[in-house]
């Protein structure tokens, strides 16, 4: 028994190490890398000793101020389509968990129908139409666009999450007269944060790292954080790569202290969205 | 009690995000800007480096701003035509790259030839001729040619040395044989190659086909109007390929890799344009500051002499979309960055110059240990193919069977005969 | 009449409530989608109008040899994708639920990779994997183990891609799984167990039936956001060498920005769509019919 328990742990420590590696030695490597001097980062054979640097980051702070604003516009961005498609997926979630009928499931199959459509496909004929909106080059136009690609997962997740929620609870409101907009704000918002914020993890990783429709629809004014990093994987003036792996770690920073302060609810959220599927 | 407050703060906090959205909104709204769509070098030329902004009077003069937007090569080209092609576009110049000045294409930019007429650039003359006719198209200037980029043979001359090579190359032969003597593990335990050259343009293919006499596409539309001396390139770089002088990395090398690589002393020769020679030697970022030296394409030992190598030059000019919004302001601009001072200015930052008095320029000479050697490369350089509508494509055909042969998937007749065979329809009739 | 009046005010607000998703969809996808169908049925590029040319371009397209053996590499890493993420996300995802230390600081661990952009990404794995100097490359060799060689061989090249999107998208497909396997309640298993069955036969009657709807949700979003595969070929080898790990999506930007061929660009658009409808019919039509009998 004891001889096996030990094997067990044994196991498990093994497959912790294997886990550990795969997922950080990348990331380690890119962060441990903005730290060295320039010439050392693609010595041959690799430098373990080094003397570690902030050069890359004083550089970045001098040279890249556009990386900067990038971060703020990514922020704006990011904000906006999270509230878009948190709000959206909610309303829609709580319609789809409480009214069932032919045409609603229908629909339903629409929301995830219409996700086949791969993002580049569209960015054709998309370019013209926005420029005739008078959007082009807009924080607008990024939060719609990021929303959208989110409200089919954020739907089904909110209409498994809503689902958990007794509705006993929203029959007695309406007894008590409240209309659905009423019992939706005051009864199931209250009780769905979880759910909501699982849904926002999910935007607000996407549309922070996100670059194909950053990179077709924004020229100036509002250029996200990926954007200015990809200019500087310039191809004929050379690329920076001290500068290019501090501001990559710079960009990583928030999304990973983000994703550890709500890993707790993001895995409740799901639990409960996801016993319906 | 709870809920409320955390939902009224939730409610602020979306309203604040929409002031700050319509707050950018408005802040931006300037009233008097160019917008230039370019790569970042050409923003880095004109406004950083020895010579400093030049820029600067243009803006104080007509009281504008520049927003730049900089993308890459491909990406670049892309946004500046679909740019051209929307009815009123923001953006008053952009920068065109030679092998994308087709009728079609010409069809979206604004002919300059009024405004040269009204507002002449300086001494327009002075600017190489064939650039300037590879950007007339159907009679009418549609570009101003600001940037050239002329293919160099550069080499490290560090590791020559440790390999007991007295002089770098003075033909093809020689320099596959250095090359081949060059692949080798140093005291360090760095593995060196003999040569890097990225897989990805034709440029490179096209360097090796001239050195023997022959071509790709000549600028009058032949293909390969030499075909043994095609073979030729194309069995000296299978050959470098099979004996490890060129990586095994060669199908996916991009031009920063070769960068990279030269810079850190993992390859003793590279071809790129002579105004990389800077940062190859640069202090903080180059094993090797200093040591690495620039020479023009050796020519094969049979010709040597007989006839001067073509080198292969990539050129940048700038052009005025058709509906842009205001092409007065656009073109001062380009009148201003194509005199010979700010040419001069720019080429010390580390442009490629147009201009033939700028190589002459004693001072720049002085500084510039590669500008000799450029003004004569430059001569007799032409671009690696000629712009037509499926130029591109061309290119990628032709790319993929060098490297299918490189790799020693496909021999030298079967590919050749295949580049005919499929690149042939493409040329215009 | 009452109850009449307010199921009709329900029907209206639940109408309303859907709007704004649908609105979102009609807007961004469906419409411009519907151009597409029309683009890809004429001959245009930069400086030429369209010309209306019937089928051409799908013929043009499917009679490509270059357009069947980017759907083949696609359809094969994609299967891998799906399949290595599916039992990895599983295997950790149970692994986590029979309980682990630290298991906060692990769990960001293993997320990490989520929150990493793809251009970083890249830019990570082509160093780490660098046939010459890469520290993984080297250390394969000097344990003597086989080494990836994807700068060289198309299958390697694949393979590499293949990994680098496991890395990218594995922690979605795990914690969409933990969280299923979170959801299931405890005093099952207690059953089980009284019931004297082994942890395997446990995994078979109770896990596996009981994670089916997120195994089949999670498989269903990663097929479908798997197929479109496109910056980690594109950063890694750019499709070669000489085309042979293109993907259908490296096809298709080639066409259209690249070559400016709009109508051959839109054509394998829409084969991209009718190829991955019908990897994923199967699965919306059972979605449909949980939702029609859930109540």
């Amino acid at each position: 028994m004891r001889i096996e328990r030990l094997a067990i742990g044994a196991g498990k420590a093994v497959a912790i190490a294997a886990m550990l590696l795969w997922s950080l030695l990348p990331i380690g490597f890119i962060a441990l890398s903005s730290v060295k001097p320039a010439r050392d980062i693609f010595a041959v054979p690799p430098r373990i000793a080094f003397t570690p640097t902030l050069q890359h980051y004083t550089d970045l702070w001098l040279h890249w101020g556009s990386f900067f604003v990038g971060l703020c516009n990514s922020l704006i961005i990011t904000a906006g389509a999270t509230v878009l498609a948190v709000t959206a997926s909610m309303l829609a979630g709580y319609a789809y968990s409480r009214h069932r009928s032919r045409a609603m499931s229908r629909s339903a199959t629409f929301l995830v129908a219409v996700r086949l459509i791969p993002p580049i496909v569209i960015t054709l004929p998309l370019f013209p139409i926005v420029n005739w909106l008078r959007l082009n080059d807009t924080h607008v136009i990024l939060i719609i666009l990021y929303a959208t690609f989110f409200v089919s997962l954020g739907t089904l997740l909110m209409r498994g999450f809503i689902d958990q929620i007794p509705r006993e609870l929203d029959e007695a409101a309406c007894v008590d007269g409240a209309g659905p907009l009423v019992i939706l704000w005051r009864i199931i918002v209250p009780l769905a944060t979880q759910g909501m914020l699982a849904v926002a993890v999910f935007v607000i990783v996407f549309a922070w790292n996100e670059f194909l429709f950053a990179f077709i629809f924004i020229s100036t004014r509002a250029k996200t954080a990926p954007l200015v990093i990809s200019e500087m994987i310039g191809s004929f003036d050379g690329v920076d790569w001290g500068v290019l792996f501090a501001a990559s770690t710079v960009q990583l920073l928030p999304v990973l202290i983000f994703v550890l302060c709500m890993q707790r609810y993001l895995v409740s959220g799901l639990t409960a969205g996801a016993v319906k599927g | 009690m709870t809920t409320g407050l955390t939902r009224r703060r939730a409610l602020g906090a979306s309203l604040a995000t929409a002031g700050v959205l319509g707050g950018i909104g408005r802040a931006r709204a300037a009233s008097h800007t160019l917008n230039v769509l370019c790569h970042r070098v050409h923003q880095l030329c004109l406004t950083t480096g020895v010579a400093g902004d030049l820029t600067a009077a243009w803006r104080q003069q007509q009281d504008a701003d520049i927003a730049w937007s900089t993308f890459d090569i491909d990406p670049l080209q892309d946004r500046l035509l679909r740019e051209a092609s929307l009815n009123q576009t923001d953006f008053g110049v952009g920068y065109l790259v030679n092998s994308r000045a087709t009728a079609n294409v010409a069809a979206l930019l604004q002919p300059l030839d009024a405004y040269q007429a009204k507002a002449p650039v300086e001494a327009f003359d002075d600017i190489a001729a064939g650039l300037v006719a590879a950007m007339t198209i159907g009679g009418k200037l549609v570009a101003v040619p600001v940037r050239t980029a002329t293919m160099a043979l550069f080499y490290n001359e560090a590791l020559l040395e440790q390999r007991g090579i007295k002089a770098p190359p003075e033909t093809l032969e020689e320099l596959v044989e250095q090359a081949k003597q060059l692949t080798f593990r140093t005291e360090q335990g760095t593995p060196v190659v003999g040569m890097v050259v990225a897989a990805e343009l034709a440029a490179f293919p096209v360097n090796f086909a001239r050195a023997f006499g022959g071509d790709f596409i000549t600028p009058d539309l032949k293909l390969i109007p030499n075909r043994e001396a095609m073979e030729k390139a194309l069995t000296v770089m299978a050959d470098l390929f099979k004996s490890g002088a060129l990586p095994r990395s060669y199908a996916t090398t991009s031009n920063d890799d070769q960068v990279t690589w030269m810079q850190q002393g993992r390859a003793a020769f590279t071809t790129l344009p002579f105004a990389r020679y800077a940062q190859l030697n640069r202090q903080d970022q180059s094993k090797f500051p200093g040591r690495i030296k620039a020479i023009e394409f050796p020519m094969s030992a049979a010709l040597k002499g007989k006839m001067p190598m073509a080198s292969v030059v990539e050129f940048w000019a700038m052009c005025i979309p058709a509906h842009a919004r205001d092409k007065e302001l656009a073109w001062s601009f380009i009148q201003a960055m194509s005199s010979q001072a700010v040419t001069l200015g720019a080429a010390r930052n580390g442009n490629g110059p147009v201009r033939l008095s700028t190589f002459a320029d004693p001072g720049f000479a002085a500084a510039q240990p590669t500008a000799s050697i450029e003004a004569k490369a430059l001569k007799g350089a032409h671009v690696p193919l000629p712009a037509f509508p499926e130029a591109a494509r061309a290119q990628a055909i032709f790319v993929e069977e060098v490297q299918l042969t490189v790799l020693g998937r496909k021999d030298v007749d079967a590919a050749i005969a295949s580049i005919v065979e499929r690149v042939k329809p493409l040329l215009p009739a | 009449m009452r109850g009449q009046v307010r199921r009709g005010g329900q029907q209206a607000a639940t109408w309303l409530f859907i709007a704004p998703v649908h609105a979102l969809l009609l807007g961004v996808i469906v419409i411009p989608a519907c151009y597409v169908v029309w683009l890809s049925l004429t001959a245009s590029t930069f400086g030429r109008a369209p010309v209306f040319v019937g089928i051409a371009n799908y013929l043009q397209v499917l009679g490509d040899s270059y357009f069947w053996r980017a759907l083949g590499n696609t359809i094969i890493v994609v299967l891998i994708v799906v399949h290595v993420e599916l039992l990895a996300g599983l295997g950790m995802a149970l692994l986590f639920a029979s309980g682990l230390p630290c298991r906060r600081f692990l769990l960001l661990a293993v997320l990490a990779p989520y929150a990493v952009s793809e251009v970083s990404a890249v830019v990570m794995w082509r160093y780490l994997f660098d046939p010459d100097i890469g520290p993984i490359t080297t250390t394969l060799q000097a344990l003597g183990l086989p080494t990836l060689d994807w700068t060289f061989s198309p299958t390697d090249g694949l393979l590499m891609v293949a990994l680098l999107s496991v890395w990218l998208n594995l922690p979605f497909t795990f914690i969409v799984l933990y969280a299923a396997r979170l959801a299931i309640p405890g005093d099952l298993y207690e059953a089980a167990l009284v019931d004297g069955t082994t942890p395997l036969q446990s995994f078979r009657h109770v896990t596996l039936p009981l994670l089916a709807p997120a195994i089949l949700m999670a498989m269903l979003f990663r097929y479908i956001i798997a197929f479109r595969l496109f910056s980690e070929v594109w950063l890694l080898t750019a499709g070669g060498p000489a085309r042979s790990t293109e993907v259908v999506a490296v096809y298709l930007y080639n066409e259209a920005f690249r070559y400016n061929a709009f109508g051959p660009a839109a054509t394998t658009g829409w084969l991209m769509v009718s190829v991955s409808l019908l990897l994923a019919t199967g699965y919306i039509w059972g979605l449909r019919r949980e939702m029609a009998n859930a109540h």
